[in-house]
């Protein structure tokens, strides 16, 4: 570790934890109807906006019917988006005339879906797929709404927690209507301008080209960059304007807008959880799930700075500089931009994959194998390190209910939480969403890492890349082990990242592997409806039976969960989770890379 | 053609979505409080 790597961390928490309180004690008072400084400006719009949607703000809905509205309103914005990427060669704002042919219906598929689950997984080149329009307004509408519809989530289940002997748990249009007026755009509009200043571009023009200094042409993409980049980040979505997406310099032009992107994008995860703590009454709630999400992405950020600083022994073999030194920045510098050097770059993949986010500013495929592990295990674990805006308090909640109940088992104390009797449904509710991550995210890798696909014949398109359409040549690649950059562990490593990517709706990508096939998209479309909805609906349904029962009172065999010991069990539940149940998976991929490095092997 | 089959695959999961939930909500009314 360099001091310039600690002096990062120690900044870097620091504003975060400076955010956290003001952040979280504003949210929690739009989320629980109180005027705020923003409602003089606001209000208006905001009782409009129930107006022309028909809505009653102060009508409660019961789990059931939050669930289905939540599910209504997903499932008709996932189809609008397909609609408008099918038909972007007939709508404006298109001046590189991009259409369906770059747009297949496969591909308009995944896109729809990665972009409604908050996950932003893309399997193509925005620059050269994508119209205005799409990025505009068929994709940046769920940058927006997928974020507000995880703060709604994440609230509900707070206010399973906060209430007593109630039927509801909130009305779920006034959440997403609250946080979309009241958190996202305020922050959005500061923050985009903050963009334009660090370098951001934000205009319509075409793509303009250029000679460079040998004489040769190039062409450089434009477009509404900043506008888009602020949702990304901080709604956690991660899909970039341009392929190389945060490593771009428009995208991320200085170490300034690096470290802005990294406060962005965990403000909320990290502000919500002191919502959290107001909503139940307890701030010192909040602050035990704050405290264990803060060391376990501690514990990740050093192990993987340390990891990419180390280098490789093939870069010492090759008499390599790997260690730091006023004018370079040694290490494993492969996939890294040198504007960043490696601290940052290995932070800002830690924040991305702790949250649900998915933004790169390096190649994760090009990271040393327990510098890889990292990203791959905050995504196993469910993204609860801070997590996607409300994904990360919800499923981090999904771990301490889990948490009391094994203390309860193992000590013998009553299983409570916020002072709610942990039951059987609760806990059933709980298991439910942690095996169908497991589920979807093993069961697609074993699949993809089996499935022999025929390379002829009609079926053959199945596995096809269809780059007649970006002006080369299809490509076949039948099983689906073809697609990948690299064979053996590391190959491995690139279809469990791809799944894990998009069950636990992050987006970031290994990179080694050609998605754009019908099997992967649709493969991986599937694992992100999975990943969000098939987890999102025990959780309500755990809010809803939590919100119906009574406030049981504090006794001497009540398990306190608002101590460091309690954040230190939750951290236990956490990683056991994550490593039984992914272990055999790890073991196949970065763990046996580790030790082929370690004895020079190449593949 | 294909259009439809992906769009009634996202139909579809959301059918499934709801009975889920309405599945969950059952096993709660069964389950003791």
């Amino acid at each position: 570790m360099t001091f310039q790597a600690i002096l990062l961390l120690v900044v870097y928490f620091g504003i975060l934890l400076l955010i956290t309180r003001p952040l979280g004690a504003y949210m929690a008072r739009v989320f629980e109807g109180e005027r705020t400084f923003l409602h003089g400006v606001l209000g208006g719009l905001e009782r409009g906006t129930y107006r022309v949607l028909g809505v009653d703000p102060k009508e409660d809905m019961k789990w059931t019917t939050y669930s289905v509205a939540m599910l209504m309103f997903s499932l008709a914005t996932l189809l609008f988006t397909y609609a408008a990427l099918r038909l972007q060669g007939v709508l404006p704002l298109n001046p590189q005339q991009f259409g369906a042919q770059q747009m297949p219906e496969h591909l308009a598929f995944n896109t729809a879906v990665s972009f409604t689950t908050n996950t932003n997984w893309q399997s193509y080149s925005p620059d050269v797929t994508l119209s205005y329009f799409s990025n505009m307004v068929a994709l940046a509408i769920h940058n927006w709404a997928s974020a507000a519809v995880g703060i709604a989530i994440a609230i509900a289940v707070i206010r399973g927690f906060a209430r007593k002997s109630a039927n509801g748990i909130g009305n779920f249009w006034a959440d997403v209507v609250r946080g979309t007026l009241y958190v996202l755009l305020p922050i959005c509009l500061v923050g985009g301008v903050l963009f334009v200043a660090m370098g951001v571009p934000q205009n319509f023009d075409p793509y303009t080209a250029v000679t460079t200094l040998e004489g040769g042409k190039q062409t450089i993409a434009l477009g509404p960059v900043a506008s888009q980049e602020i949702i990304k980040q901080l709604g956690t979505n991660g899909g970039g304007f341009f392929n190389a997406n945060s490593a771009h310099p428009f995208e991320n032009p200085s170490a300034l807008s690096n470290l802005f992107t990294l406060i962005v994008i965990w403000s909320i995860p990290a502000a919500i959880t002191h919502t959290f703590g107001k909503m139940v009454g307890n701030t010192k709630q909040g602050w035990a799930i704050f405290g264990a999400m803060a060391a376990l992405a501690l514990a990740g950020m050093l192990v993987c700075i340390s990891a990419e600083q180390a280098g490789t022994p093939h870069l010492q073999a090759a008499h390599i500089q790997t260690a730091a030194s006023a004018l370079q920045p040694g290490g494993n510098m492969e996939g890294k931009e040198v504007r960043f050097g490696i601290a940052p770059s290995a932070l800002f993949a830690t924040v991305t994959t702790g949250a649900s986010c998915g933004a790169v500013n390096s190649m994760h495929d090009s990271y040393t194998p327990i510098g890889g592990l990292v990203p791959l295990f905050n995504m196993l674990t469910g993204e609860v390190i801070f997590g996607g805006v409300g994904a990360g308090l919800y499923g981090m909640l999904m771990f301490a209910v889990l948490a009391v109940f094994i203390a309860g088992l193992m000590v013998g104390r009553t299983p409570e939480y916020i002072g709610k009797k942990i039951e059987k449904f609760e806990v059933q509710m709980a298991m439910l969403a942690t095996l169908v991550l497991a589920a979807s995210v093993l069961f697609f890798t074993a699949l993809s890492s089996t499935i022999d696909l025929p390379k002829e014949g009609a079926l053959a398109a199945l596995n096809t890349w269809p780059g007649s359409a970006y002006g080369g040549s299809d490509s076949v690649y039948g099983a689906a082990t073809g697609n990948l950059n690299n064979s053996g562990a590391h190959g491995f490593s690139e279809i469990l990242y791809a799944y894990a990517s998009g069950t636990g709706n992050n987006g970031s990508a290994f990179a080694g592997i050609t998605a754009n096939t019908p099997w992967y998209n649709a493969t991986i479309g599937l694992a992100m409806l999975i990943g969000r909805f098939l987890m999102i609906v025990p959780l309500l349904a755990m809010a809803g039976a939590l919100a119906k029962k009574s406030q049981v009172a504090t006794s001497s065999g009540t398990f306190p969960t608002d101590t460091p010991t309690f954040a230190g069990l939750l951290v236990g539940v956490v990683l056991i989770v994550g490593a039984l149940t992914y272990f055999p998976g790890l073991s196949l991929g970065p763990i046996v890379e580790h030790y082929q490095m370690l004895a020079l092997a190449t593949h | 053609m294909i259009d439809l089959i992906f769009i009634a695959t996202a139909i579809g999961f959301f059918v499934v979505a709801i009975a889920y939930t309405h599945g969950c909500e059952k096993l709660r009314g069964g389950s003791h409080e």
